[in-house]
């Protein structure tokens, strides 16, 4: 269901604006609209800064000290001490990201240290210091890489350029040579060094020998590398502090997200409007009365072309079903929220996939600890909810259908896989219903917007001539015959009703008859159910039938048939719960929604403290 | 003695199970590929990525599927091979068609689309779920292609 929502205009001094906001964070009722000319209030970037800068520790702490494990439940903290400052932990993250651009610079001349020394390589066995690589009055020096070397040959031709070459090691560069040539020799050199494609070298400005120089380098890095190691081992000290930062940067955010909106002001006073559900206004007028008495509070219904948030509301079965229509697009305002009519159907069509005994009871009692442990909230818990209840169906269908882990025991109904064109005719059968279901939302929409023969010319007649083709197959006599002529007349009738002249209309309505083969190819989609409730069956048979073989072999042949028995059934398990989850969802969305869904609405996100580390508790 | 329905039977479960895991294995691979680049730009999305690489990988235990049963029933399992006629083993040869072709290429061309879905997520997390959806859109012609080789393959008495 749909909730109504009303708009809230709140006027009030500005010297009581932040204990307003808290309250109304606090209460967590309130979506806040922000107006075309207001900005964020003084001091929410410095906030908005340290919640990254705060963040960003924990990463790196995350990083050098590993994570504490997955699915940790969040550490408990009372509202009063989630407002409380926790200037300790300003330093803290301060400290943290110090340490981190310390070891980040160190590590970083580290490296380019390494990498210089690595460029020397090839220059290690120069018995000449760097420094007095340098022109003389009468002589020059080249030093680089020639790509390709025929060292006789090179050292006959530099020669006779009066010029003599020391030939160094080979590296991927090419090969390293210094020349030295008689000044007036030069240009001659140069130009011959070109034609072979020489590359010049650029030393390191340092003194000493290239070998010398290299080890210097390797050991300078050496000790920023320890250094920085050093630094990293004070991360890891610090790391069991994490949770003061935690605690911190839920405050930033939840200060930050109070900050963003500073409302209309004028000297003394501000106001700000936000979407409130009608049955909560209450609430909300008594959070701000509880903050000061000078304040202005109403609500009113929203006007032509405002579009509030879509807010559902379910009973608790349908509820966590929620989720499954997030995940394809909220609800429109005005239209119908879907959740109270697909869950049975998600219920039903999820056990069918799956459709063994066995993995339901593990997948029930699994998921059941799941929630009992570590208590998700908001869209992981009605995941998790989901898929909890598709467990239940999965145990019922497996009783039907005699399947645990493969194994066929008792099944009360029928063997799929022996009969699978019972199994076929049950998966249309349920699909058949839940697209009537569908068609008799539309109708309920139509009604409810006075559009009462769009009702019966679109979607009654189909459901007359539906009727008439069953009944036909089913009964004898004239009754289904004559229903499905009605139905099929109305449509054809009717379909080009849009039209303008009365060929169009009569053409538009054959053409709108042809949709049937969209009703059809609708109805054939429901076969998956089947199809995705073999694929379990038969891979728990062969992983059952491995494991028999591998059985018989002996006493190694038990122990390995053990770990093949349950990691294949957990892999099963795990792979066809992702199939059945989506495809039971696909046949909500294409197969369902598409006869009447109206997508599009807004989400409501009111202000409200949203944590991720802690757990405020009132 | 295998005569040559037997070694037809054969045949459609061996193709059964390499074409569609084939086409299954070039679908992980694609999608692999494309969730390797977005791990390494957020390590935390490695949950969201294994699930969209993991949906082109149904194709292969499919064509598994169709593949076993076919073995099942001419008795490879249980050590009695039966001997068939060349008629019912080319019946179990085209049985596993739909299977080892529709897999083939649903498994490529699911592949595909999980790596852009992939690609999605690293842009929209909150909007992997749609990315899901889009992928599976592929996967229901191989379930078809599953459905009509099954039923064929259970049509065989022997």
């Amino acid at each position: 269901m749909l909730v109504q929502m009303k708009k809230a205009t709140l006027y009030a001094l500005k010297e009581d604006r932040d204990s307003i906001l808290l309250a109304l964070q606090r209460d967590g009722n309130v979506m806040l609209i922000p107006s075309a000319d207001e900005a964020a209030l003084p001091g929410a970037e410095n906030v908005g800064n340290e919640a990254e800068k705060t963040n960003g520790a924990i990463k790196f702490i995350t990083m050098h000290a590993g994570k504490s494990s997955f699915l940790t439940p969040r550490t408990p903290v009372a509202y009063n001490k989630f407002l409380q400052d926790t200037p300790v932990a300003a330093d803290l993250a301060e400290q943290v990201a110090t340490l981190e651009d310390k070891i980040g610079s160190l590590r970083n001349e580290a490296l380019t240290m390494r990498a210089q020394a690595g460029a020397l390589k090839p220059w290690l066995g120069l018995d000449i210091p760097l420094e007095k690589l340098a022109a003389t009055t009468s002589t020059v020096y080249f030093a680089g890489y020639l790509p390709e070397l025929a060292k006789d040959e090179f050292l006959e031709e530099i020669k006779e350029l009066t010029a003599e070459a020391i030939i160094l090691e080979e590296v991927p560069e090419g090969r390293a040579i210094v020349v030295f040539a008689h000044k007036s020799a030069s240009a001659d050199v140069k130009h011959f060094l070109k034609a072979h494609d020489f590359t010049d070298v650029v030393f390191p400005k340092r003194v000493g020998l290239a070998k010398e120089i290299a080890t210097d380098l390797t050991d300078a890095a050496k000790m920023k590398e320890s250094l920085a190691d050093n630094l990293e081992e004070e991360v890891k000290k610090i790391a069991h502090r994490k949770e003061e930062l935690y605690l911190y940067y839920d405050q930033l955010v939840a200060k930050q997200e109070r900050m963003a909106l500073s409302g209309v002001e004028t000297q003394k006073t501000f106001f700000v409007q936000g979407w409130v559900r009608a049955d909560k206004t209450e609430v909300v007028t008594k959070a701000v009365a509880e903050v000061t008495s000078a304040y202005d509070l109403n609500f009113v219904e929203p006007e032509e072309g405002e579009i509030p948030p879509s807010v559902m509301e379910n009973g608790k079965f349908s509820r966590p079903y929620e989720f499954v229509t997030e995940l394809y697009s909220r609800p429109k305002i005005g239209s119908l929220d879907p959740d109270f009519m697909m869950a049975p159907f998600h219920f039903i069509f999820f056990g069918m996939m799956l459709s063994d005994a066995g993995y339901g009871l593990v997948l029930t009692i699994l998921l059941y600890a799941v929630l009992k442990l570590f208590k998700p909230r908001d869209s992981a818990e009605k995941l998790i909810t989901v898929i909890l209840f598709g467990g239940v169906s999965t145990v019922l269908w497996g009783i039907l259908f005699g399947g645990w882990f493969g194994l066929e025991w008792r099944p009360l109904l029928f063997v799929p896989m022996k009969e699978p064109l019972k199994m076929l005719a049950l998966c249309f059968g349920l699909g058949a219903l839940h697209l009537v279901t569908g068609m008799c939302m539309k109708i309920y929409l139509l009604v409810k917007r006075g559009q009462v023969w769009a009702a019966i010319f679109d979607e009654v007649s189909w459901l007359v001539l539906f009727a008439g083709l069953f009944l036909m197959a089913l009964l004898p006599g004239e009754i289904g015959r004559d229903m499905a002529i009605v139905g099929a007349g109305t449509i054809v009738l009717t379909g080009g009703r849009e039209k303008k002249n009365v060929i169009a209309k009569f053409f538009g309505g054959l053409l709108s008859l042809y949709n049937i083969s969209g009703y059809v190819s609708d109805l054939l989609s429901y076969s998956r159910l089947f199809a995705l409730g073999l694929a379990t069956g038969v891979i728990a048979m062969v992983i059952n039938t491995i494991a028999k073989m591998l059985w018989e072999t002996g006493p190694a042949g038990v122990v390995i048939a053990v770990f093949v028995l349950v990691g294949g059934h957990i892999f099963n398990i795990l792979i066809n719960v992702l199939g059945s989850f989506v495809h039971t969802s696909r046949l909500q969305y294409i197969e369902f929604f598409s006869k009447f869904y109206e997508a599009g609405g807004k989400a409501f996100v009111p202000l409200a403290i949203r944590t991720k580390y802690v757990d405020v508790t009132k | 003695m295998l005569t040559l329905g037997t070694a037809l039977a054969f045949a459609g479960a061996a193709i059964a199970a390499a074409f569609a895991g084939v086409g299954s294995a070039i679908g992980v691979g694609i999608a692999g590929q494309a969730g390797s680049g977005v791990i390494s730009e957020d390590p935390d999305k490695f949950g969201n990525v294994l699930v969209l690489q993991a949906l082109p990988g149904t194709q292969g235990i499919y064509g598994l599927l169709i593949a076993f049963i076919i073995v099942l029933n001419i008795g490879v399992i249980d050590g009695n091979i039966k001997e068939l006629s060349t008629y019912q083993g080319l019946s179990l040869l085209f049985a596993a068609l739909p299977i080892a072709i529709g897999g083939l290429m649903s498994g490529i061309y699911q592949g595909k689309v999980a790596a852009s879905a992939i690609y999605l997520s690293a842009k929209r997390p909150e909007e992997t779920g749609k990315g899901i959806i889009l992928t599976a859109m592929v996967e229901t012609y191989a379930v078809l292609a599953l459905l009509i080789s099954f039923i064929m393959v259970n049509g065989v008495k022997l």
